[in-house]
């Protein structure tokens, strides 16, 4: 699914080069379930963006799906990440104007997806998430474990080919994150390629594979399809 | 991403700040209003001025303009009718001309039992009545008997009737023109408008008019051509064939209204270019309203855009985004504008009597331009919200 080669990403920095990532080596297969761990200022989050097209590395290659993108322009790249990846941020990042019908269809607009496709699809995934009660609802009218179920719910509307989450728990207590991590190990279980990013290990341990991130490098792996 | 689609998401992001979305419009509004009303005036008042010197029914006047010559050897020129018989009947006979009118005036003291009026008796021919749409208020107009016969009967405007009946109605009363006895037989309705001014008159068929005052002299000849286009060859005929009978050199003249529309439209041109800067600057300024307010929207909305931009917004389908919700806000603006206008010039028209005119080029264009402002004064938020960065947006609180 993605092979990263010798990814570099750095930073000028009063013109010093600050390396954040460095000589990053990493695969991952489809349907595989990855956690990325490390302590704050690692580097998980900017390899996050890189894995997710938001950001391109300063050199190496990122092959996502076959593609080498790590020289893509902006267009290709927001074209990959509408069509193929699905975001879950730690903030939910819902538009707080739109019900949560019409945050899960934002990504089909973008898509081109006709209007009235739009609605079954997006009704289809909220049920998915357990939240066909919830459709209409603003997100201020919803709990921070209903938001980020139809953050999840936007995310999967589009059937991408990778999820990725960054500390889908990071706002949420214990009881609701389990049902948030149960709900990835549902997508998972159903052929849903995942890597999400955490520090709690207790979060990790829903995942199949570990990649500890230190220094912006990888220093462990454990649990990888081989 | 349809059109259709981005008007409703611009229109739902509008609605959310009503009354911010309003007073920016304000300024365009004003704007686009205050052109459509000078506009729909100065277009209005062209065409009425325009209507009324080529005369409504195809009429054009013949007028009398004595030479230096002329007044040298009779100083008393002016008081003297410049038109007889004769010439009626001269250019009674030029082809096309469909009919002649004819008045003659002269000034009168007109007496009512012990009241006087200081007036004019007009003496007309059958033919004004064909041409000067005249309302009778009270009464009955001049019958074709009357104009043949010279029966001693008058209508009189209603300044007259103010004056000498104070309201009690004239009809078949005598009055005196001169001192000769006229029976009233109708009052003419009050003329309405800015334009119209009354005063006290008494018309009178040219017969009776000819027999009180003891003279046969013309004052006006108006003539009336069969069709539009005739009347400037009618005109120059008409003047060419009486300055010939009365020995004239160039005394005898028609309007020319090539010379009228050319200083009409300078005039116009002029209007125009005043009121034009006046509007290009409040349109302007209501521009930069527009794109002072959608730079706070941006940067409101950072957030926004990073998710929009990680779902998979292009940057040009976010910059087309705000550039459609700035062109919705301005269009909006334009259209109340454009209301607006149309109705306080259809108000002006109602109570001050002075004509409006809108056409559909007007309310286009104001369409039209109010959308080009608010492309041109949303490029510069819309390209800074497109060159945003989706991770730094992501993390804006
Ligand atoms: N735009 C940037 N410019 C300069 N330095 C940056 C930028 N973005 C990130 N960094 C630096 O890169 C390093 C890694 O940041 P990153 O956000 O990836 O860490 P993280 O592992 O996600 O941390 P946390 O667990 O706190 O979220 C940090 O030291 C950060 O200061
Ligand atoms: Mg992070």
């Amino acid at each position: 699914m993605i092979i990263m080669e010798n990814i570099i990403k750095s930073y000028k920095i009063a013109k010093e080069d600050l390396h954040v990532l460095s000589h990053i080596n990493l695969t991952i297969q489809t349907g595989e379930f990855a956690a990325i761990m490390g302590p704050s200022g690692s580097g998980k989050s900017t390899l996050m963006n890189l894995i997710g097209c938001l950001d391109t590395p300063t050199s190496g290659n990122y092959y996502f799906a076959g593609e080498n993108v790590a020289s893509y322009k902006d267009e290709d790249l927001a074209r990959i990440r509408n069509s193929s990846i699905g975001f879950v941020f730690q903030h939910f990042q819902l538009l707080p104007r739109l019900s949560a019908l019409k945050n899960v269809e934002l990504p089909m607009i973008y898509a081109g997806i006709s209007k009235s496709e739009r609605r079954d699809r997006s009704e289809e995934a909220l049920r998915k998430v357990g939240l066909a009660d919830r459709m209409d609802h603003l997100p201020n009218a919803l709990s921070g474990g209903q938001k980020q179920r139809v953050a999840i719910a936007r995310a999967i509307v589009n059937e991408p080919k990778l999820l990725l989450a960054d500390e889908p728990t990071g706002a949420l207590d214990s009881k609701t994150s389990e049902t948030i991590m149960e709900q990835f190990t549902k997508l998972n279980d159903e052929g849903a390629t995942i890597i999400l990013v955490t520090h709690e290990a207790e979060i990790a341990s829903y995942a199949k594979r570990t990649i500890t991130v230190r220094d912006g490098r990888i220093v462990s792996e454990s649990g990888g399809i081989t | 991403m349809s059109l259709m689609e981005n008007l409703l998401m611009a229109v739902g992001s509008l609605q959310a700040h009503k009354l911010r979305s309003l007073l920016t419009m304000l300024g365009i509004i004003i704007g686009v209003g205050a052109v459509i009303i000078v506009v729909a005036i100065g277009q209005g008042g062209e065409a009425m001025l325009k209507s009324q010197i080529a005369g409504s029914g195809n009429t054009i006047e013949l007028f009398y303009q004595p030479s230096n010559e002329e007044i040298a050897a009779n100083p008393n020129i002016y008081n003297q009718a410049p038109f007889s018989q004769e010439d009626i009947r001269l250019v009674e006979t030029i082809p096309g001309v469909k009919q002649v009118v004819a008045t003659s005036s002269a000034f009168s003291t007109v007496r009512f039992r012990e009241k006087t009026s200081d007036s004019s008796a007009i003496g007309i021919n059958q033919a004004y009545l064909d041409v000067n749409d005249i309302e009778i208020a009270k009464g009955r107009g001049f019958a074709a008997s009357d104009f043949i016969s010279g029966r001693r009967v008058t209508m009189i405007s209603s300044f007259m009737q103010e004056e000498l009946f104070e309201g009690k109605s004239p009809i078949g009363e005598i009055i005196r023109i001169g001192a000769q006895p006229v029976e009233i037989i109708g009052v003419l309705k009050k003329p309405t408008g800015l334009l119209a001014f009354g005063s006290v008159e008494a018309y009178l068929p040219y017969n009776t008019w000819k027999t009180i005052f003891a003279k046969n002299e013309i004052t006006q000849i108006t003539l009336q051509a069969e069709s539009a286009d005739q009347i400037k060859r009618i005109g120059q005929t008409a003047a060419k064939k009486v300055n010939l009978l009365h020995g004239t050199e160039d005394s005898y003249q028609v309007i020319n209204m090539e010379e009228i529309a050319q200083g009409l439209g300078q005039i116009t041109k002029i209007m125009t270019l005043i009121i034009g800067s006046i509007a290009g600057i409040s349109l302007f300024v209501g521009g930069i309203g527009v794109m002072n307010i959608m730079l706070v929207s941006v940067t409101e909305r950072t957030r926004e855009i990073g998710i929009r931009m990680a779902l998979g917004a292009t940057r040009k389908q976010v910059l087309t985004q705000f550039l459609i919700e700035s062109m919705t806000l301005t269009l909006i603006g334009g259209i109340v504008g454009i209301v607006i206008g149309w109705g306080t010039s259809a108000l002006i028209s109602f109570f001050a009597g002075w004509p409006s005119l809108i056409s559909w080029q007007v309310v286009a264009g104001g369409v039209l331009f109010s959308m080009i402002i608010g492309i041109v004064f949303g490029l510069l938020p819309a390209n800074k919200a497109a060159k945003l960065n989706p991770i730094e947006s992501l993390r804006y609180e």
